[in-house]
C-alpha cells in the first residue's frame, strides 16, 4: 500500500546513522557506529553476541537513546522526538521480537487485532477482515482463536509477524527471528520475510546470527563489532573480504578478533602464584 | 471476541452493584439514619416520666416476647415527660387500653427495653392511640441511692439559657457535660468554678431555650451514667409555677456520689469512712431526699 | 541481567530509593490518566480480575472476622453483663479498623501479588516493550487501568467485607448466642455515624489503602528484574511493603480521621 522509493525517489536511504556513541554500565556499545539502511532492501546486522544488535535497533524504534549521534528515520531525527512523534513514527514500523512477545491475555486473532483496536476506530467487520488476511499471509488463519501458549515458537514467531505487518509498515525489524526454530520453522520464516519484501516492499532490518539464512535473503550485510561496522557489502563479497572480523566470524574460528577469554586479569596471580613466588 | 468481553462488562458490573449495595446496606441499616425503619408495624404513643437509657429500635416486649422496636424518643419542649412512640408488629393488635408500659433494664449494665403488661379492659389501643400507663425506667441510682443515667450529649440547639446551681461536691463533673430532664438531654454544663465566698462548686448550665417552662423550684443532682459512666446533671422538676429564667439560681441540689461510699454503705451498711474522699459526698442515709 | 539489588547500599538508602521511586512513578501514573481513558475497557477488565476476583476471599473472610469477633466480645462483655453492646462493638471496631485494614491486606495478598507477577512477566516476554513497539503507552495501557482499578475495588470490597462481618455478627449474636435482634441493632444504630464511621473509616480509608497497595504493586511490576527470580523476588516485596504501608497509613489516617 505504501510505496517508499516512489515518496521520496531521490532518497535511497530509509534509515541513516551517523556518529552513534552509547555507553551501558560503562561499557561502550557503540563508539561513533555509521551506516545506512536502504529503502525497500533486506539489511542484516550480524555481529558477535553482546556488541548490541539489539541496542541498535531500540535505538532506531527510540526505545533507547543514545548518548550521542543521529539516527534519522524517514530523515527525522529519533533521539531528538517528542513521546508524540515517536509513537507517530512507531506506527509505521514492524518489529519482530526474540521471543515474540504476544500478549498472553489475548487470543491469537486478539494478538493481531490489537494495533488496530489501539490506534483506530475501524468497524468489526472490516478488523475481522484485516487481521484474517494477515493471519491468511503467515498461513494461521485456522489458529485464530488459539491462546499464545498453544502455538510453538514457530507459529508465536508467524502471529507476532501478522502482527508487526497488520498496519503496513514500511520498515519491520526482526530481531533474531531465526533463534530456536527447527528447519521447516525456520524456512517458514525466511519465505515470509522475503516475500513481505518483494511483495509490499517493506524495508526489511533483521539481526541474526544464521549465516546460511542470512546469505539466502539478505540484499546488505553489516557486521559490527566493538562498536563499529567492521566489514559490509553484500553476503557473498562480504564472506570472501578477507579481514579477521570476517574470517573469524563467517568462518566460525573459536579465537580470533573476539576473544575467547572474556577480559580478566593476570590468570597466574589470580590463582595466588604470584604471592607465592614473593 | 466480543463474547469474553461483555461477560468481563457484566462481571465488572455486577460487582460494582454488589459493591454499593454493600455500601448503602452499611449506610442505611447499621447506622443512624437506620431509626427511620419501617416495618409492617403500627405505633402506640406513650410518654414517660424518665426513660433512663432507653434507646430508639430498642425493642418493646410482652411477657419477654419481643412484639416490637421503639420507634422514636422525643421530649416536647414545655413538658417534663418523654414521647416514646412504640412501633408494635401488626399481628399484636389487641393490646388492652389500660395496659401499662414499663421501662426495664436487662441485667446491671445492660440495655433497656419497653414492657407491657397487659390490663383488663376490653377496648384495644388503636393504632396511633396512646397507652396512659406508664412506669418510668427504674433509675438504681434512686432505688441504692442514687446511681444511674442515662449517655448521650446535648446538642445546644436554637440557642440557650444559663442557670447556676451550687453543689458542695461536684465529682468528676466536667464543662460540656450533657443535662437531663427525665433522662432526655436539654443542655450541658457551660461552666464550674468555686465560689470563693461559700467554698462550694458553682456551676453554670446552658438549658436549651425551647425547655423554658422548668419550674423554679426544680432540684439538679449530679448522676452517674451507669457504674463506670461519665458524670451529668439531672432536673427533678418541682411544682411552682414560675418557671427558671437566665441568670437564675437553682436553690434544691444534690450533689455527686461517691461511689466507694455508695456501695460500701450499701453492701455493708454504714462501712468505715476511710477514704480520703469520704465525707465530700452526699450521706447515703437520705438516698433519694433532697439537699 | 540476572543482577540483585547492588548490594553495596545498606538498609535504608535502599528503602529510601524505594519509596521516591514509588513516588515518581505515582506522579508518572497520575501524569497517565488522561491518556487512559480511551483504555476504559482495558480499567474494566482490571476491575473484573482485581476487584470482582476477590470478592470470595473478602466475603468469606469479612463472615468469619465478623462471627471471631462476636464469639470473643460476647464471653469478655458477659463478664460485665454488656452483651448487648457487641454488636455496636462489632461495628465500631469493623468500620473503623478491621474492615479497611483486613481487606487491604488480603487485597495486597489476592490482587496486589497477582499485578506485580503479571507486569513482571510481561517484561521479562518482552511484552511491555512490545506494547512501546505498537505505539500504546504501557504505562497508560497496563499500569493506569491497574492502578485505577484497584483504587476503585477498594471500597467496594471493603463496604462487602463490613457488610459481611455485620451479618457473621448477626449471625452468631442474635441467632447462636441470644442477643436480642432489636437490641443489636438499635445499639449499633445509636452509635455508628455515616460520617465518622462510614464515610472516614471505611471509604476513605480502604480508598487510601487500595491506592497504595496497587501502587506498590504495579510500581515493583515495571522496577523487578525481567527474570524469574527477580519476578518472585518482586512479588515478595509487593506484600512486605504493602503490609507495612497500610498499617503505617492506618496509624496516620486514623490519627488525623478520628
Amino acid at each position: 500500500m505504501t510505496d517508499p522509493v516512489r515518496a521520496t525517489p531521490d532518497d535511497s536511504t530509509l534509515v541513516r546513522v551517523r556518529g552513534l556513541t552509547t555507553v551501558l554500565g560503562g561499557k561502550t556499545i557503540f563508539d561513533q557506529l555509521a551506516l545506512d539502511i536502504p529503502r525497500g532492501r533486506i539489511t542484516a546486522i550480524m555481529g558477535p553476541s553482546g556488541t548490541g544488535k539489539t541496542t541498535l535497533l531500540k535505538h532506531i524504534t527510540g526505545q533507547m537513546r543514545p548518548d550521542a549521534g543521529e539516527i534519522l528515520v524517514h530523515g527525522q531525527n529519533v533521539p531528538g522526538m517528542s513521546r508524540e512523534a515517536l509513537y507517530k513514527m512507531r506506527e509505521g514500523i514492524g518489529y519482530l521480537f526474540q521471543n515474540s512477545a504476544l500478549l498472553t491475555d489475548f487470543d491469537v486473532f486478539e494478538n493481531v487485532a490489537f494495533p488496530l483496536r489501539q490506534h483506530t476506530a475501524l468497524p468489526e467487520v472490516l478488523i475481522r477482515s484485516l487481521v484474517l488476511m494477515k493471519l491468511q499471509a503467515v498461513g494461521l488463519r485456522g489458529a485464530a482463536r488459539l491462546m499464545p501458549h498453544e502455538l510453538s515458537g514457530g507459529m508465536a514467531r508467524r502471529v507476532a509477524l501478522a502482527r508487526a505487518i497488520v498496519f503496513d509498515p514500511q520498515l519491520i525489524l526482526y530481531d533474531e527471528p531465526f533463534v530456536g526454530l527447527d528447519p521447516v520453522a525456520l524456512n517458514q520464516v525466511l519465505k515470509l520475510i522475503r516475500t513481505l519484501n518483494q511483495t509490499l516492499g517493506i524495508t526489511s532490518v533483521l539481526v541474526a546470527h544464521e549465516l546460511a539464512a542470512v546469505q539466502q535473503i539478505a540484499d546488505h550485510v553489516f557486521l559490527i563489532a566493538n562498536g563499529k561496522v567492521v566489514a559490509q557489502g553484500d553476503p557473498k563479497s562480504i564472506a570472501a573480504d578477507g579481514s579477521p572480523w570476517t574470517r573469524q566470524f563467517f568462518g566460525g574460528e573459536a579465537d580470533g578478533p573476539v576473544p575467547f577469554q572474556y577480559p580478566a586479569g593476570d590468570y597466574a596471580s589470580e590463582l595466588g602464584f604470584v604471592g607465592a613466588v614473593k | 471476541m466480543s463474547q469474553p468481553r461483555s461477560s468481563y462488562a457484566i462481571g465488572t458490573g455486577l460487582f460494582i452493584v454488589l459493591g454499593f449495595a454493600a455500601l448503602a446496606y452499611l449506610a442505611t441499616q447499621t447506622s443512624s439514619v437506620a431509626n427511620v425503619h419501617q416495618g409492617a408495624s403500627y405505633i402506640i404513643d406513650t410518654h414517660f416520666a424518665n426513660i433512663g437509657q432507653l434507646k430508639e429500635r430498642a425493642p418493646v416486649k410482652i411477657a419477654g416476647v419481643r412484639v416490637g422496636q421503639v420507634r422514636s424518643i422525643t421530649l416536647e419542649p414545655g413538658q417534663e415527660v418523654a414521647d416514646v412512640k412504640l412501633a408494635i408488629e401488626k399481628s399484636y393488635d389487641r393490646i388492652p387500653l389500660d395496659s401499662v408500659a414499663t421501662i426495664y433494664t436487662s441485667g446491671l449494665l445492660g440495655d433497656q427495653y419497653v414492657g407491657i403488661q397487659y390490663g383488663s379492659s376490653k377496648k384495644v389501643v388503636a393504632p396511633g392511640g396512646t397507652l396512659a400507663l406508664t412506669k418510668p425506667a427504674q433509675q438504681l441510682e434512686e432505688m441504692l441511692g442514687k446511681f444511674f443515667g442515662a449517655g448521650g450529649v446535648a446538642d445546644n440547639l436554637g440557642g440557650t439559657y444559663a442557670v447556676t446551681a451550687n453543689f458542695t461536691n461536684i465529682g468528676a463533673l466536667t464543662v460540656g457535660a450533657p443535662v437531663k430532664m427525665a433522662g432526655v438531654p436539654i443542655g450541658s454544663v457551660q461552666s464550674v468554678v468555686a465560689d470563693p465566698v461559700k467554698l462550694d462548686a458553682k456551676v453554670t448550665l446552658a438549658i436549651d431555650k425551647r425547655y423554658n417552662q422548668i419550674p423554679d423550684d426544680s432540684a439538679a443532682a449530679i448522676f452517674t451514667s451507669g457504674l463506670i459512666g461519665t458524670q451529668y446533671v439531672a432536673i427533678q422538676p418541682g411544682g411552682s409555677p414560675t418557671a427558671l429564667k437566665n441568670g437564675d439560681e437553682m436553690i434544691l441540689t444534690q450533689s455527686a456520689m461517691q461511689l466507694e461510699d455508695l456501695i460500701g454503705k450499701f453492701l455493708v451498711n454504714g462501712s468505715p469512712s476511710d477514704k480520703k474522699d469520704a465525707g465530700n459526698g452526699k450521706p447515703s442515709a437520705s438516698p433519694a431526699g433532697k439537699q | 541481567m540476572n543482577q540483585r539489588r547492588p548490594q553495596g547500599r545498606n538498609v535504608v538508602t535502599q528503602s529510601l530509593a524505594q519509596i521516591g521511586g514509588c513516588g515518581l512513578f505515582l506522579l508518572t501514573l497520575l501524569a497517565a490518566i488522561p491518556r487512559s481513558f480511551r483504555y476504559l475497557r482495558e480499567t474494566i477488565r482490571q476491575l473484573w480480575f482485581v476487584g470482582a476476583m476477590s470478592l470470595t476471599i473478602i466475603m468469606v473472610c469479612g463472615l468469619f472476622v465478623g462471627m471471631v469477633l462476636m464469639l470473643q466480645l460476647y464471653h469478655v462483655l458477659s463478664i460485665f453483663g454488656g452483651t448487648s453492646a457487641s454488636g455496636m462493638v462489632v461495628a465500631l471496631s469493623v468500620y473503623r479498623e478491621l474492615g479497611p485494614v483486613v481487606t487491604a491486606l488480603l487485597f495486597a495478598g489476592r490482587a496486589g501479588t497477582s499485578i506485580t507477577a503479571e507486569i513482571g512477566l510481561m517484561r521479562a516476554t518482552d511484552q511491555i516493550d512490545a506494547m512501546e513497539m505498537m505505539a500504546v503507552d504501557p504505562i497508560a495501557y497496563v499500569a493506569t487501568p491497574r492502578f485505577l482499578a484497584g483504587v476503585i475495588a477498594m471500597p467496594l470490597l471493603c463496604c462487602v467485607f463490613c457488610a459481611m462481618a455485620i451479618f457473621g455478627g448477626h449471625l452468631v449474636g442474635v441467632t447462636w448466642l441470644g442477643i436480642d435482634n432489636g437490641t443489636f441493632w438499635s445499639n449499633m444504630t445509636a452509635v455508628v455515624d455515616v460520617h465518622t464511621d462510614i464515610v472516614n473509616g471505611v471509604l476513605f480509608k480502604s480508598l487510601a489503602f487500595g491506592a497504595v497497595v496497587t501502587l506498590i504493586a504495579v510500581y515493583q511490576g515495571f522496577t523487578t528484574p525481567p527474570t524469574s527470580e527477580g519476578v518472585a523476588y518482586a512479588t515478595t516485596r509487593t506484600v512486605v511493603a504493602s503490609s507495612i504501608a497500610i498499617l503505617a497509613l492506618d496509624f496516620v489516617l486514623t490519627a488525623f480521621l478520628m
